[in-house]
């Protein structure tokens, strides 16, 4: 299996004086369903946004897809799921699909027939067909979270990092949010990391990150558990 | 009790002694400039402002009128529609240019080295005032209408760009970073997320500006850039200050009329409206869907 992530030495923060975390060492491969936990704080969103490359490690080295650029690899749903509220299903989930078009196309809003295609099946998958042309704002958030995962879905990527995207949700939607993303990323080889406080809904993943405490040394440190 | 807890009262005492302060140190002992302000107002009332001589709104004597109405040809009604044209294209050209220039101002779309020099450029734009860009573009494409709406637009620019920055700035994160770690450019995360978030601040904005600009048109048409503000310094240049106020009771029922009508545009665009918005941009943007 080919490795999707790899960490070694890495600290991650918002500056050199305050570390948040260090990883000593960490691989991912292809398709693997990991949970990262760990309390309030601790630095799980942040170490997600350095996987995003969107938070720059303070030291250390992080490769992901070997740092290759390109474009739609990293699907990433933030807590509140980055949807843009005024806008409609449709209009989000093709935020996802134009990844895989030209810049230029996917500016001048003259969209492939497949991508459009792509974004009705996502749409579609999710049940969410009757509220295509719907604003977010108007969706519970069940539905939302739904069209978080569309976009993802139309986008396609191999990695996706969702931080604490069941949260907010009742048992019954719980089950079924996650039982598509699932479905979906089996189906694709895709792999999925989530970020948890909650170790029950950490637990439907397959392999467990913890961030924990070290007092002495005044951050965290990321340690696999069986939870 | 911690004196922390008192820092409003303290704040506000400090501020108000200050201000005096100041005050006293500008009227540099000549009270008695105050004294007699009220009785030089009273005189100039009622001696050269009062009663407005509606004159201004009956026509010319010269060009001589061709209208079926000679109000369509008095210097109220030439000089408030010049006025409302020239700030009607002022804000339309200025919001074309600000809308690019307030993105890549945007600390949370570019990095520093890019966003700081155009917000000083945005800054500069904003530190002359209206009536400065007028006298420029005066000399620059001589006397009328064209070098009032280049002067507004300049303003407009400046102006706007900052609002304008400052609704992106006060964007959530989360759509940004969804879009940047899906790896779109930044030209698609401003199509896509930027403008559709920001719409309705946006519009609401362009609205306010028209209406500053229709006050300012008395302003710029002073120094010869067209507008109702080329009649007022032409009755002041002749001391008929009574036409003068008939002249500002008119515009200020205009500007009154297009507040009115703002406050309602805006609040069809603000958050959290009592009634649905349309979205003007979002269907601009949405491309085309089978169906």
């Amino acid at each position: 299996m080919n490795t999707v992530i790899e960490m070694a030495n890495l600290k991650i923060g918002y500056s050199p004086d305050n570390i948040l975390a260090k990883i000593k060492n960490l691989q991912v491969k292809q398709g693997e369903i990991i949970s990262i936990i760990g309390e309030s704080g601790i630095g799980k969103t942040t170490l997600l946004k350095n996987i995003a490359n969107l938070v720059k490690p303070i030291s250390g080295s992080l490769k992901v897809f070997d740092n290759e650029q390109n474009r739609g690899r990293i699907g990433y749903i933030p807590q509140k799921l980055g949807l843009v509220k005024h806008e409609t299903v449709f209009f989000n989930v093709l935020e996802g699909a134009i990844c895989n078009e030209s810049i230029l196309r996917s500016i001048s809003g003259f969209h492939d027939d497949s991508v459009l295609t792509k974004v009705e099946k996502s749409i579609d998958l999710m049940n969410l067909s009757d509220k295509i042309d719907e604003p977010i704002k108007r969706l519970s958030g069940g539905q939302q979270r739904r069209v978080a995962i569309a976009r993802t879905m139309a986008q396609e990527p191999k990695l996706i990092l969702a931080d604490e995207f069941l949260s907010e949700l009742d048992n019954k939607t719980v089950d079924s949010v996650w039982k598509t993303m699932l479905d979906y990323v089996e189906r694709e080889n895709t792999t999925l990391i989530i970020v948890e406080h909650n170790i029950e809904r950490a637990k439907l993943a397959k392999r467990c990150l913890k961030l924990e405490q070290n007092k002495e040394k005044g951050y965290s440190v990321l340690n696999e558990v069986q939870i | 009790m911690n004196i922390a807890r008192k820092k409003y009262p303290i704040f506000i005492t400090f501020i108000l002694f200050t201000t005096w302060l100041v005050f006293v140190n500008l009227v540099d002992g000549d009270w008695a400039s105050l004294e007699n302000s009220l009785d030089n107002l009273s005189t100039f009332f009622y001696e050269s402002l009062w009663p407005p001589n509606w004159k201004v709104i009956e026509a010319q004597a010269y060009p001589v009128c061709d209208r079926n109405w000679d109000f369509l040809c008095s210097p109220a009604y030439i000089g408030i529609m010049e006025t409302l044209k020239i700030a009607f294209v002022a804000t339309g050209f200025g919001f074309i240019l600000s809308l690019p220039l307030a993105t890549l101002a945007s600390r949370n779309l570019y990095r520093d080295s890019i966003a700081i020099p155009f917000r000083v450029l945005l800054a500069a734009m904003r530190t002359l005032p209206s009536i400065i860009w007028a006298i420029f573009f005066v000399i620059l494409v001589g006397l009328g209408p064209v070098s009032g709406v280049l002067a507004m637009t300049f303003y407009t620019v400046g102006y706007l760009g900052k609002l304008q920055y400052e609704a992106i700035e006060g964007l959530s994160n989360d759509p940004l970073d969804a879009a940047k770690a899906m790896g779109l450019k930044n030209s698609e995360i401003i199509q896509r997320v930027v403008i559709p978030e920001t719409a309705n601040n946006l519009i609401s904005q362009l609205f306010f500006m028209f209406e500053y600009n229709v006050r300012h048109g008395s302003v710029i048409g002073i120094v010869g850039a067209g507008g109702i503000g080329y009649y007022i310094s032409t009755y002041l240049k002749f001391l008929q200050y009574d036409k003068v106020i008939a002249l500002l009771i008119i515009l200020f029922g205009v500007v009154i009329i297009i507040d009115l009508a703002s406050i309602k545009a805006r609040s069809y665009f603000v958050e959290d409206a009592t009634f649905k918005s349309p979205n003007l941009f979002g269907n601009f943007f949405r491309g085309k869907k089978n169906k």
